[in-house]
């Protein structure tokens, strides 16, 4: 029970991860390959402060608004640059930041990593047993879910896949799509931080190596594999590939096998992850409207 | 003094070897016009296939093992072209852009596989450097500054001075004009391949000579190697080159000022910057 637990715990934070990723790259059309920048700030950023006793609640205000504050800072030189260069510079800032949480060891405590991180307390409950985390996990996907819906739903959304569909035109109707870009980036980064904030409390433990691209690659796996550009595609996307991943960990192997399963385990998602681009990019579920054929054309 | 003059050899050595990547890299951006985040890992599986080739059981002299180990190197950027990128040539941006980077993923972990994530050499034993003016110089170093000189050179008759390099610039400017007029642009493509590899390879080689290897020496200086292309402007054979060397040069004197922690971060602060001066040479140098 516990285990299932903890998988159902593990597939709603990267639920809330995917999601954000998918309102860059599947609405927007933002090839985000550093996004786990935005997760490792959320969860170093409410870490560090309930450590030094600021409450929970507004701790994860404050990392919210340093992931959503980094995604701002980074948006504005980046977002200048089309499809591709954008996604190597989101790349380089994913190591950039990892960089830092290495070598800020006064901060950070570098590669020791932060030990200890308590477990979350909201308006005087505390979540501290597998069930009670499970219940704010939930409650703390679902909003995202519904919050993602109604903003992919409103003419905000509207206008963030017609820039994924045609840039010029959407221009030429008046829209300022830089600007649309940046808000999409933003928000995208503040859900990646709630992800990961959620994720740091879980584990109770975080340290540089979390965050490398290996966390990038699987949720970007997670919203290909699912199908980008559509509501629920990163949730089956979650479920499938996160139970994959932390079932593997509970394999009983021979000690001298374990070295070679995390390498394993990472060459079968890069695998699939061309294996999907060739036979079907655009994953288990479509997006309503598109044919087989037709793909996205963004930044040319 | 001294001291500022090793940093600027430092700094021209590694601007050497940048310089062989990003010119593999741009050559096939320029052909291809996509970003191969794969171009890393044939720099890693450059050195990891001459590391294969030194090591018992085969354990070749260094002289007689680069050769093949080129080979291989080729042959994995060939098959890389075969079996993922030839199927996406049609297809768009996005799609291939997450192939080279799940690419890259396998590359690199396949590395992980194999030899493990620990830091390796080649089991030279350290020599001491030769002595001029102060400042010091081992013969890998003479090595690598002669191998990318014989490079440059190479690729320059090549380009202006061959017919296929002429091919290679017309498939760059549009494949179907330069189809229109006859040139057999999948054998200019494979050709790409095989130069932008050998590139990658004989730096990845010279890197770990000088250095270590790890698999994920491959990453960090696709990053670098993107940098110069953007300081040299993308697609620009030359600009690439000039990158490459800005971009050692920075990194070695910055370290001066700035916490050696943080050599790796000061390619992209130079990227970032060159993305806040001048955007537009950025966006549109090759439309």
């Amino acid at each position: 029970m516990d285990l299932f637990l903890h998988l159902c715990i593990m597939i709603l934070i990267y639920i809330i991860f995917a999601l954000s990723l998918n309102l860059e790259l599947g609405y927007t059309g933002l090839f985000n390959f550093g996004h786990v920048a935005f997760f490792g700030m959320g969860a170093y950023a409410s870490a560090l402060f309930t450590l030094h006793h600021v409450p929970f609640e507004l701790a994860l205000l404050i990392s919210l608004a340093i992931a959503g504050g980094g995604g701002f800072l980074l948006s504005l030189p980046s977002l200048r640059l089309r499809g591709d260069y954008f996604g190597i510079a989101t790349l380089g800032f994913g190591e950039i930041i990892r960089i830092i949480f290495q070598n800020e060891v006064w901060l950070t405590k570098g590669p020791m990593g932060l030990p200890g991180i308590s477990k979350p307390t909201l308006f005087s409950y505390r979540f501290t047993t597998l069930p009670q985390y499970f219940i704010l996990a939930l409650v703390f996907s679902i909003l995202s879910f519904f919050i993602l819906r109604m903003v992919i739903r409103s003419p905000f959304g509207r206008v963030l896949r017609a820039i994924r569909e045609d840039e010029i035109a959407t221009e030429a109707l008046g829209k300022n799509v830089f600007r649309f870009r940046v808000k999409s980036f933003v928000t995208g980064s503040i859900l990646a931080g709630l992800a990961g904030a959620l994720w740091g409390h879980y584990t109770t433990f975080i340290s540089p190596s979390d965050f490398t691209l290996s966390e990038t690659i699987l949720v970007l796996l997670i919203v290909v594999l699912g199908g980008k550009g559509t509501e629920w595609g990163p949730v089956l996307g979650a479920i499938l590939l996160i139970f994959f991943q932390e079932s593997l960990r509970f394999l009983r192997l021979p000690a001298e096998y374990t070295r070679y399963l995390a390498p394993l385990q990472q060459m079968i998602f890069g695998t699939l992850l061309i294996l999907l681009m060739i036979f079907r990019p655009e994953g288990i579920l479509r997006e309503k409207g598109k044919t087989k054929n037709v793909g996205i054309e963004t930044g040319q | 003094m001294e001291y500022l003059l090793q940093s600027i050899l430092n700094g021209i050595l590694a601007g050497c070897i940048y310089a062989l990547f990003a010119m593999g890299l741009t050559l096939i951006y320029g052909v291809l016009n996509f970003v191969n985040f794969a171009h890393g890992e044939l720099i890693m599986w450059g050195a990891y296939f001459l590391y294969l080739l030194m090591e018992k059981p085969i354990g070749l002299p260094l002289f007689l093992a680069f050769i093949p180990a080129l080979l291989f190197t080729t042959i994995l950027g060939l098959g890389t072209d075969h079996f993922i990128f030839r199927p996406l040539r049609q297809a768009n941006r996005l799609t291939l852009l997450i192939a080279s980077l799940g690419l890259s993923f396998l590359l690199r972990n396949g590395a992980q596989f194999f030899w493990g994530a620990e830091i390796r050499t080649y089991g030279f034993e350290i020599r001491r450097g030769m002595r001029f003016w102060g400042v010091s110089i081992t013969s890998n170093q003479v090595a690598i500054i002669i191998v990318s000189v014989v490079c440059v050179a190479l690729l320059y008759l090549l380009f202006y001075k061959s017919r296929l390099g002429k091919s290679m610039r017309a498939v760059s400017d549009s494949l179907e004009l330069s189809r229109v007029v006859g040139i057999n642009s999948k054998k200019t493509i494979r050709f790409t391949w095989v130069i932008a590899s050998i590139l990658a390879g004989l730096g990845g080689i010279l890197l770990a000579l000088d250095t270590n290897l790890q698999p994920g020496m491959g990453l960090i200086n696709l990053v670098k190697a993107f940098a110069a292309t953007l300081l040299g402007g993308v697609g620009n054979l030359w600009g690439a080159l000039l990158g490459g060397m800005v971009i050692g040069l920075v990194e070695n004197l910055g370290v001066l000022v700035i916490s050696p922690g943080y050599k790796d971060a000061i390619a992209f602060g130079i990227m970032i910057l060159m993305l806040l001066l001048r955007p537009m040479v950025l966006l549109g140098s090759k439309e």
